[in-house]
């Protein structure tokens, strides 16, 4: 008798269907674009577009900001995500309400209101300037400092997310038999806490890191014209310079790297994780 | 170089005088028929005046019923390049760039002065290509300023170089047609040169330009952030702003207002053409002569805060008479804009 299919997987057939239709043959489409010209299958664009020194400095704005951005996220939703899990009650439903409805309001409104924050006479630039850090008011709006903070504002829950639902898994009385041998808060966090958290982290980083290098809205509205992205570069050449050629080529490049370092960087913990 | 001539009428203006009077012993052959249907394409945020000033006066002295249809200038070619062997739309009003690419496709009707005769009452400069289209609009780019952060308006395009305003300038980003005029202008400053020479080589334009890094504050792409920077007293100028945007912003209580510099101003022209094989060519034209004509051109510069290409209609409050108006070449745009904005994202990245 042979094997019959687990009518369970036809669960997965709107999905692929959807995915299909509005991901993978579009996603097609862009890669066939980028390599296919008059006259044949061509990775000229490729070499036209990595033998401009600008295209380096675009990719390195990308990638920069992207990094900075994940940090930022990071530093801020780990502990964020431990005191999370670590509530109860009230406490745990106001930090995820917190956490979530932000996601509801719009990006533009949120760049918007960076946009005020970020002035020369904005909240930060006073405040810095009271505690004494700056000598006197300065701007942060249109810089890559406050490109960094506005978009580790938009994406930071999809960092807590992901590392808290792996915290909450963890069973409390593995970290407390450590301490019960002796084990140093230090030691235990690397040791102990810090691999079985890693899934959540790598998955958090993954998100934030790729959603940052793709963003177009809040780079157009923080940053502005004078720091192109490979994102920007894309939309631009798209919408406004009807210059498809080097659309294509961008928004490839910019796949490409993403998912190179989204994988790379998943693999290299697990590794380091399964190591420890 | 263009120039808004004022005063002292010319042999032009009795020829021009002599033409209206032909076109009102012609109408009646347009007027004989009744409820015919013209369908006009423009751009959306031109429908408020166009259905509530243009439409009326038209409908009324022509008989029939005009459809506007209200959208971009790139989707408007589109349907015209579409409907190419059965045109449906008769007239077309769109920008100046996007009039050459219908020119190219061979898609428009010439205009000439015996079917619409207003054509001769233009100022130099707004009929193009052979009369392929004509401007019926010009909103104008100068200065717009913030009244409460400035203690005096600005007087020249020089100004904004000034290290007093460090961090405090909005240019529009190149990709914004509005953009465009800075490069001449930056030409113009460095080197004494005349506008057009300076359209043509941008060399000394860009060297200009880059000075004025340390003053910028942002390169807009979105129009509102800009303004409302502006409004807020983060920025204290935008050079150059469009009079149909500021001049709207300062009417409804913005604290902001709109200069001409002494070097002159620059034409963002708004065209109107006749689609190839449209459909009552006569009374196609004869909507075109309309809107060149001076009667409906004073009625709409109030509203659109723009200058008339009539030279009938007197230039609007708050600009000086003879104010140097200086035209863009769109085809020489269209030919080096790529090249341009790649120098831009270069040279003036942060």
């Amino acid at each position: 008798m042979r094997n019959r299919p687990d009518p369970v997987a036809l669960l997965a057939l709107p999905a692929l269907l959807y995915l299909g239709i509005v991901y993978a043959v579009p996603l097609a489409g862009l890669l066939v674009g980028s390599v296919v010209r008059p006259g044949g299958v061509t990775l000229a664009p490729f070499a036209d577009f990595f033998r401009d020194p600008f295209h380096w400095t675009v990719a390195g704005n990308t990638l920069r900001v992207a990094a900075l951005t994940t940090l930022v996220c990071l530093a801020i939703g780990y502990p964020t995500a431990v005191a999370l899990a670590r509530a109860r009650g009230f406490a745990q439903a106001a930090i995820l309400v917190a956490i979530i409805l932000p996601l509801s309001v719009g990006v533009v409104v949120k760049a918007f209101a960076w946009q005020i924050v970020l002035r020369r006479d904005g909240v930060v630039s006073q405040i810095l300037v009271g505690l004494g850090v700056w000598d006197e008011p300065q701007r942060l709006l249109f810089t890559e400092a406050g490109l960094v903070i506005g978009a580790a504002n938009v994406f930071v829950p999809f960092m807590i997310l992901p590392v808290y639902s792996v915290l909450k898994t963890i069973d409390p009385r593995v970290g407390e038999a450590a301490t019960t041998l002796g084990a140093s808060p230090l030691y235990r966090f690397r040791k102990v806490t810090l691999p079985l958290a890693l899934p959540g982290i790598v998955s958090g980083i993954a998100f934030v890191f790729s959603m940052t290098a793709s963003m177009y809205v809040i780079p157009s509205l923080l940053v502005g014209d004078r720091f192109q992205t490979l994102a920007t570069l894309t939309g631009r050449s798209f919408l406004f310079m009807r210059n498809e050629e080097l659309g294509s080529t961008t928004a490839v490049v910019l796949l490409a790297l993403t998912v190179a370092i989204v994988v790379g960087s998943t693999s290299l913990s697990r590794r380091l994780g399964g190591s420890s | 170089m263009d120039r808004i001539v004022t005063g002292k009428p010319s042999r032009r203006a009795v020829l021009a005088g002599a033409a209206g009077v032909a076109s009102l012993l012609a109408a009646p052959a347009v007027l004989r028929a009744q409820k015919r249907e013209l369908v006009v394409g423009g751009a959306a945020s031109h429908k408020p005046w166009v259905e509530s000033i243009v439409i009326p006066a038209f409908e009324k002295k022509y008989g029939c019923k005009v459809i506007f249809e209200g959208t971009r200038s790139l989707v408007n070619l589109e349907k015209i390049q579409k409907n190419k062997d059965k045109p449906y739309m008769s007239v077309v009003q769109m920008d100046d760039p996007v009039m050459i690419l219908a020119v190219q496709e061979g898609l428009l009707d010439p205009l000439t002065v015996a079917k619409v005769s207003n054509l001769a009452t233009l100022v130099p400069g707004t009929t193009h290509m052979d009369g392929m289209w004509a401007n019926y609009l010009r909103p104008w780019l100068g200065i717009a300023y913030n009244r409460n952060s400035m203690k005096a308006p600005p007087t020249s395009w020089a100004d904004v170089y000034d290290p007093k305003y460090k961090g405090r300038i909005i240019v529009p980003s190149l990709q914004n047609t509005e953009g465009l005029p800075n490069i001449f202008m930056a030409g113009h400053l460095a080197t004494g040169q005349p506008m057009e020479a300076m359209q043509r080589d941008t060399d000394a334009g860009f060297a200009k330009l880059v000075t004025l890094k340390p003053n910028l504050l942002t390169a807009y792409t979105q129009q509102p952030q800009a303004y409302n920077l502006l409004e807020q007293g983060e920025a204290w100028m935008i050079a150059s702003a469009m009079s149909s945007y500021a001049l709207e912003r300062k009417a409804a209580g913005a604290p902001i207002d709109l200069v001409a510099p002494k070097e002159g101003v620059f034409a963002m022209p708004s065209g109107i053409a006749v689609v190839k094989g449209a459909p009552d060519p006569e009374l196609a034209f004869a909507y075109v002569d309309e809107l060149l004509g001076a009667e409906i051109q004073g009625r709409l510069v109030g509203p659109t805060f723009s200058l008339a290409t009539n030279r009938h209609v007197p230039a609007p409050e708050g600009l000086p008479a003879g104010m140097t108006v200086h035209a863009i070449d769109w085809a020489n745009v269209a030919k080096e804009r790529k090249a341009w904005v790649a120098r831009w994202d270069r040279e003036m990245a942060l």
